[in-house]
């Protein structure tokens, strides 16, 4: 892999210690994880290309991922499907949804 | 016997007010003028409320000197709206020998805002004919009762002076169900409680509602909701404190049942009141002495608003009855949380360009959908919801409204959301649902905009957006 600072790929880290390795396109929509690997920002995960979210299970992180495919997947379509979430997460999901503001 | 009391004119023959039956031309043009310096563009000649309610013995064996006899099942009197002074034969050759026979000197009036009347005289077995009578004859006035199946019909209705709090009358069909029974309840709490706005909800239910009237209340706006009212026919909201009604009224008026929609008067605000706007049609201003000619909608903006709207010279949409689009006002953008933008914020800072307009849901948006779907959150209460982290408390408390109401509708798109991400307002023309579709638009004829409130889903769900409808 070449310069983690402009890679195609980030990784992010649950507390419980999962890794997902998604696009980084994908993981900007969230403003936070944005912010966060924002070369300007010189912050170590801007560095790394890697995010550990300390607040996120890997459980909660995963369903986080799939929404940033399903959300990259149909930005420009005119009708997008619903995304399914099971009824335990979802709770989690607006946390976790309020933390990444996306 | 020729001089016998004139008699009121035979049944199933619907009347209309004399000023209906004055040459429209004359009377409209000559009070044009004066009307276009008027603050309130309101047409005299539409009546906001509900026509009045006659009944007549037009059966042999319910009248006077056949009190005695046995009645064969056929003891409901007749009633029939309009004015009991209107016009007399619609058909020559029925004349009033023809029906002599069958009718005597006593004829019951009815008045449908007089509240004692209303509830004694209106017991529940009568109450379904009373909507099926409105209905068919607000709807055609001469057309023959052949509802088949009667509508129910809800009315909270004010008796006349106007400090006293609305009383509602509600009017339920022969068997009470259980829904019409919650309706009542929620109508009556809801009004003895004084509130200014009647939570409609449960009314929403109704799915084969088909008159309305929320005449002469203090709504102060119509839920989104009304949208299930798919079979509603005729719908009354004058005489509230309104300043805007749902873009889903309209999408009834174009998509559903509805044909007579009495909107006046409302205290909306007129189209120069609420900032620039977008015009969409073309407009002769004439009465303009410097500008001349039609003026198309980018011109507009130059043209000083004038507060009042020029004859519509084009040619209407599709046909002379369907609403027609008039003009746009500015779009507010609102962040993910449903809170509005700085109005100053322009739309591509360099935050939000690496987001373009997206049709995507949010993270979440996605999540509160399925909040709103989980069992039991339409019954969390206030101090329940405390107990959630204090970020999502107010995203938590839009997705029990979306549940308890009724989830809204991207007007655009169509799709259901919870998070409002922009909203405007249109004004739309829907002269020909006042008048009850009994005549279309003329050309020439004044338009009278109302204006609905649009919500989109997304940021591209705007006007002049990506895919627009």
């Amino acid at each position: 892999m070449a310069d983690p600072t402009t890679s195609e790929f980030v990784t992010l880290v649950s507390c419980d210690g999962f890794e997902f390795i998604i696009p980084r396109s994908a993981a900007c929509i969230s403003g936070t994880i944005r912010r966060m690997l924002d070369p300007a920002s010189k912050f170590s995960e801007a560095l790394s290309g890697r995010c550990v979210l300390e607040n996120l299970t890997g459980i909660v992180l995963e369903k986080v991922c799939e929404y940033f495919m399903y959300n990259e997947k149909h930005k420009d379509q005119a009708n997008v499907p619903d995304m399914e979430i099971p009824a335990e997460l979802c709770l989690e999901l607006l946390m976790a949804a309020d933390y990444l503001d996306t | 016997m020729d001089n016998e009391v004139p008699l009121p004119p035979p049944r199933r023959i619907r009347h209309r007010s004399p000023s209906r039956l004055s040459p429209a031309g004359s009377v409209a043009s000559s009070f044009r003028k004066s009307r276009r310096l008027s603050r309130f563009d309101d047409r005299s000649s539409q009546p906001s409320s509900d026509p009045a309610l006659f009944s007549s013995d037009d059966i042999p064996a319910s009248g006077l000197e056949n009190y005695h006899a046995p009645v064969a099942g056929a003891g409901r009197k007749r009633r029939y709206r309009g004015t009991w002074w209107g016009e007399q034969v619609a058909d020559p050759k029925r004349k009033r020998a023809d029906f002599k026979e069958k009718r005597h000197v006593d004829s019951g009036v009815w008045m449908g805002s007089d509240e004692s009347i209303a509830e004694s005289s209106l017991p529940s077995e009568d109450a379904s004919n009373w909507g099926e009578d409105l209905l068919k004859t607000v709807l055609d006035p001469r057309a023959p009762s052949k509802v088949a199946n009667a509508p129910s019909l809800v009315k909270p209705s004010d008796i006349a002076s106007v400090p006293v709090q609305p009383r509602p009358v509600v009017l339920q069909g022969p068997v009470e169900t259980e829904e019409h029974k919650y309706a009542k309840a929620v109508i009556n709490e809801c009004l003895e409680k004084g509130d200014d706005s009647v939570d409609l909800g449960e009314i929403f239910d109704l799915k084969d509602l088909k008159v309305l009237s929320l005449r002469n209340n203090k709504l102060t706006r119509i839920p989104e909701a009304i949208r299930k009212l798919t079979a509603l026919q005729v719908l009354n909201v004058s005489m509230n404190r309104l300043h805007e009604l749902p873009w889903d009224l309209l999408w009834l008026l174009q998509q559903g049942e509805l044909k007579h929609f009495t909107a006046h008067p409302n205290p909306f605000p007129s189209i120069d009141e609420s900032g620039p706007v977008e015009w969409h049609c073309q407009f002769d201003k004439s009465n303009d002495e410097d500008k001349d000619g039609e003026i198309d909608e980018a011109d507009a903006p130059e043209v000083t608003p004038v507060p009042i709207f020029s004859d519509y010279e084009g040619t209407p949409p599709n046909d002379a009855w369907t609403p027609i689009h008039v003009a746009t006002g500015p779009v507010t953008r609102l962040d993910m949380e449903g809170r509005p933008l700085e109005p100053n914020t322009p739309f591509n800072t360099p935050s939000t360009s690496s987001q373009p307009a997206s049709r995507a849901p949010s993270l979440r948006e996605v999540s509160l959908r399925a909040i709103s779907k989980l069992p039991g959150i339409d019954q969390l209460t206030d101090l329940e919801l405390d107990e959630f982290p204090a970020l999502v408390i107010p995203l938590i408390s839009l997705a029990r409204q979306a549940r308890q109401d009724g989830a809204q509708h991207c007007s655009i798109c169509q799709r259901e959301f919870i998070v409002p991400r922009a909203r405007w307002t249109e004004w739309w023309d829907c002269t020909p649902h006042e008048n009850g579709m009994k005549r279309p638009r003329g050309s020439g004829e004044m338009l009278r905009p109302l204006p609905f409130k649009r919500v989109g889903c997304s940021w591209a769900c705007v006007p002049g957006g990506q895919f627009v409808e």
